[in-house]
């Protein structure tokens, strides 16, 4: 039977389960509600979950082990002399699984019977031309081995499916009986729906923490892998980034590690000031209508695609600063429009919303009675704002400005385009620089050798940033967390 | 109101410190206080009684106008602070709010130091020349709030960790540091308990030497027992205003019987 019937026949067991219970667990209790430990849909979801869970983990379990149990028993039919190592024994079996496919297509067409299908031998049959003529193309001609396996494989297969069906359709009906004779007025029906949720809740936060897991992970054996290839002293602390595929790469950190520091720290000198004033203005000063159509458009700036601020500083903050304080406007301290100051003024004003933003929540989240207590005393707005709101407030801010840092460190797409690819250790802003993010990128683009330091080098990379905004969000989230210790 | 024990005190009743005239107050469309006439004597406290929402906290902040602060509130009427009207456009309610101190409902210390607490006013006024002046001014007031001893080894803890009626003391010390001549008080013992409460009472009598205080409270006892004059609100206007001892043993008006003996409210 095929899966999306199957699947259907489940769900649509489930749900004739779902008025049965409710209507069994009714009739028991004579129609009278209030005689029902849970409200009757619980009866009805009780019975519709005992179908859908054991039925559909039985399909679940079955589509994951009924490919490997047939691989196991398939590749064992293989002869020792047909392959040298793993990877060729995986050529072969995919050979197999493409000549059972085309037995399946022939079949289907009808140039083979079923009984042929099973019964043809190489020795008399020229399989190659018989599934050429049904479309599926082989690569060279099919030796006697591969079609028994193949053979084989769809006899395994079919029973496979066959029993499948068999096991879920008995999952689902057993329990459905089971719930069933367990469904009377007083079973905690509710109890066991909740349950069944919680469990759900939990699903979707293990899938969340697990991925984080598994990217930690994959990070960590790659880096391994690295640091196999290239010593770790040389990666941390060389000075030198010069990548060649071609061997003798020197893969210095420091330099990228350079760049990315000095554009988060002018992103973060204009956005923290800009970001901050603007927050204070609009928690502070700004009435209740100035607010309303302020705050939302500072946070557009937060929805725009990082990509659209590197085309505005490729397009115009770049030549802009040319004008400035290049050759043209007679300081000549620019060689050219991609230059630490451009990617880190853009980046800059990308930081603005998430700084005012989470700083207008912190300073709105200032009890009212502080600032009552400053201007009853004969305090100033501002000398209330300076001295009291600030202060309660500053170490929230302290976060949000360490959360912004982290984002400017993670920033890929605006020193892509804004800051230049040279990898230099310089302190003129207005040079060329690169930085760890756009460095990983181009490590990895194109047709690398994921074997080769040169490519691996870009996952020692990730690992580096990773570390580091892990450090600054876990340093935020402790000031955030000990900063609602503060008053009150 | 066995219990009462009125503080009888000779009481220098002379002159008129705060004198309000038709106060209207607005909460956009909600009239919140209507026609009050009052007249706050110096060094007198005088207490503001009646049940919730009577308007009592509304008018008391009018006095230093800490209603500037609500965008929907609108103040009518004439409250003159010796003579001189608060609400003209020429008075700055930051200068005023320096002359008329506020004590809220909360004990409300800054997250600062229990010594920058009572230095935050005398720095922003400008009232100590040097930090020797500061240090005097601090210990002054933090004695007159009758916080002194259980605060002199520690001005440097924070004044969020003292206990409830600690922090009362402190807000008023905070208050009083900054020489007010009237000092107002919007219950300010409903957050403490009963021993806190007698220290702040005890309080309020002791800074009748110097200051007018206005006490909002919501226990008669507690006006009973330190105030002079007594002011009855009830759903927004004055009802009777006089004498403590005789609004609560003689009162004129039946409303206020009322409420004294505890059958409106």
């Amino acid at each position: 039977m095929p899966l999306l019937w199957l699947f259907i026949l489940v769900v649509a067991l489930g749900l004739i389960g779902f008025i049965l219970g409710r209507t069994r667990a009714l009739k028991d209790a004579n129609g009278d509600i209030r005689l029902l430990h849970s409200l009757p849909n619980y009866y009805g979801s009780n019975v519709l979950l005992a179908v859908l869970i054991p039925g559909l983990a039985a399909m679940l379990l079955w589509l994951i082990l009924q490919p490997m149990v047939i691989q196991g028993q398939v590749s064992s039919m293989i002869p020792d002399t047909a392959y040298t190592d793993k990877g060729s024994l995986n050529l072969v079996m995919s050979d197999v699984r493409r000549v059972a496919e085309g037995l399946d297509i022939a079949v289907e067409q009808g140039t083979l019977t079923r009984e042929q299908a099973r019964d043809i031998r190489t020795e008399l049959t020229d399989i190659r031309a018989r599934l050429g003529a049904v479309g599926v193309a082989l690569g060279s001609n099919v030796e006697s081995y591969v079609l028994k396996a193949a053979q084989k494989y769809r006899t395994m297969n079919a029973v496979g499916n066959w029993m499948m069906t068999v096991a879920v359709l008995g999952a689902a009906l057993a329990g459905f009986a089971v719930s069933m004779l367990r469904t009377n007025k007083d079973m905690r029906a509710r109890n066991s729906v909740e349950r069944v949720i919680q469990g759900l809740l939990i699903g979707a936060a293990s899938i969340a923490i697990l991925t984080t897991l598994g990217i930690v992970l994959s990070l960590i054996f790659n880096t391994i892998e690295f640091f196999k290839l290239y010593p770790a002293l040389d990666f941390f602390f060389g000075t030198t980034w010069s990548p060649s595929f071609g061997g003798g790469s020197e893969l210095g950190i420091l330099p990228l590690f350079w760049g990315t520091f000095y554009v988060s720290i002018i992103a973060l000198l204009v956005a923290v000031p800009i970001g901050l004033f603007a927050a204070i203005y609009l928690s502070e000063y700004a009435g209740p209508k100035v607010r309303a159509i302020a705050k939302p458009l500072l946070e557009v700036l937060a929805g725009i695609p990082t990509i659209v601020y590197g085309l505005f500083a490729l397009l115009t903050v770049g030549p802009m600063l040319m004008t400035v304080f290049g050759a043209d406007g007679g300081l000549g301290w620019m060689q050219g429009g991609r230059s630490v100051m451009t990617a880190g003024l853009v980046m800059g004003v990308m930081l603005i919303p998430f700084v005012s933003s989470l700083s207008d929540d912190i300073i709105n989240a200032v009890p009212q009675a502080m600032r009552d207590g400053s201007l009853g005393l004969g305090a100033t707005k501002s000398e209330t704002v300076r001295q009291v709101v600030l202060p309660a407030a500053l170490p929230g801010i302290v976060g949000a400005i360490l959360l912004a840092a982290s984002r400017a460190i993670g920033e890929t797409m605006i020193v892509v385009l804004g800051a230049g690819a040279a990898a230099k250790l310089n302190l003129n802003p207005f040079e060329a620089m690169t930085t760890v993010t756009t460095r990983i990128v181009s490590q990895l683009t194109g047709d690398a050798d994921f074997a080769s330091a040169e490519a691996l080098v870009a996952f020692a990379l990730g690992m580096t940033l990773f570390v580091i905004t892990l450090v600054l969000n876990i340093f935020a989230l402790v000031i955030v967390r000990k900063y609602r210790e503060q008053y009150d | 109101m066995n219990d009462m024990r009125i503080v009888r005190k000779d009481v220098d009743m002379n002159d008129t410190k705060i004198s309000a005239k038709k106060v209207q107050v607005f909460y956009g469309e909600t009239h919140a206080i209507k026609d009050v006439d009052v007249e706050i004597k110096d060094k007198t406290v005088t207490a503001f009684i009646g049940p919730s929402g009577c308007g009592k906290s509304t008018f008391l902040r009018c006095l230093n106008r800490m209603n500037d602060t609500i965008d929907i509130c609108r103040v009518e009427g004439n409250i003159l602070l010796d003579g001189e009207d608060i609400y003209d456009k020429r008075v700055d309610p930051v200068q005023l709010r320096a002359k008329v101190g506020m004590v809220f409902q909360r004990p409300n210390p800054f997250p600062k130091s229990i010594y920058d607490n009572i230095a935050y006013g005398p720095r922003i006024h400008g009232l100590a020349k040097n930090k020797a002046d500061l240090d005097e001014i601090v210990e002054k007031a933090l004695r007159r709030g009758a916080i002194w001893d259980e605060v002199k080894d520690r001005l440097d803890a924070p004044g969020t960790g003292l206990s409830g009626g600690q922090q009362q003391r402190l807000c008023i010390a905070r208050a009083v540091a900054t020489e007010p001549e009237v000092l107002l008080m919007d219950e300010p013992c409903s957050a403490l308990d009963p021993i806190a409460t007698l220290q702040v009472e005890e309080l309020i009598d002791e800074l009748r030497e110097n200051f007018s205080v206005v006490i909002v409270t919501h226990s008669m006892q507690q006006a009973a027992r330190v105030s002079q004059k007594t002011a009855f609100f009830h759903l927004g206007n004055l009802v009777e205003y006089g004498d403590t001892e005789q609004i609560f043993t003689n009162p004129h008006d039946e409303r206020t019987e009322s409420y004294i003996t505890g059958r409106i409210g």
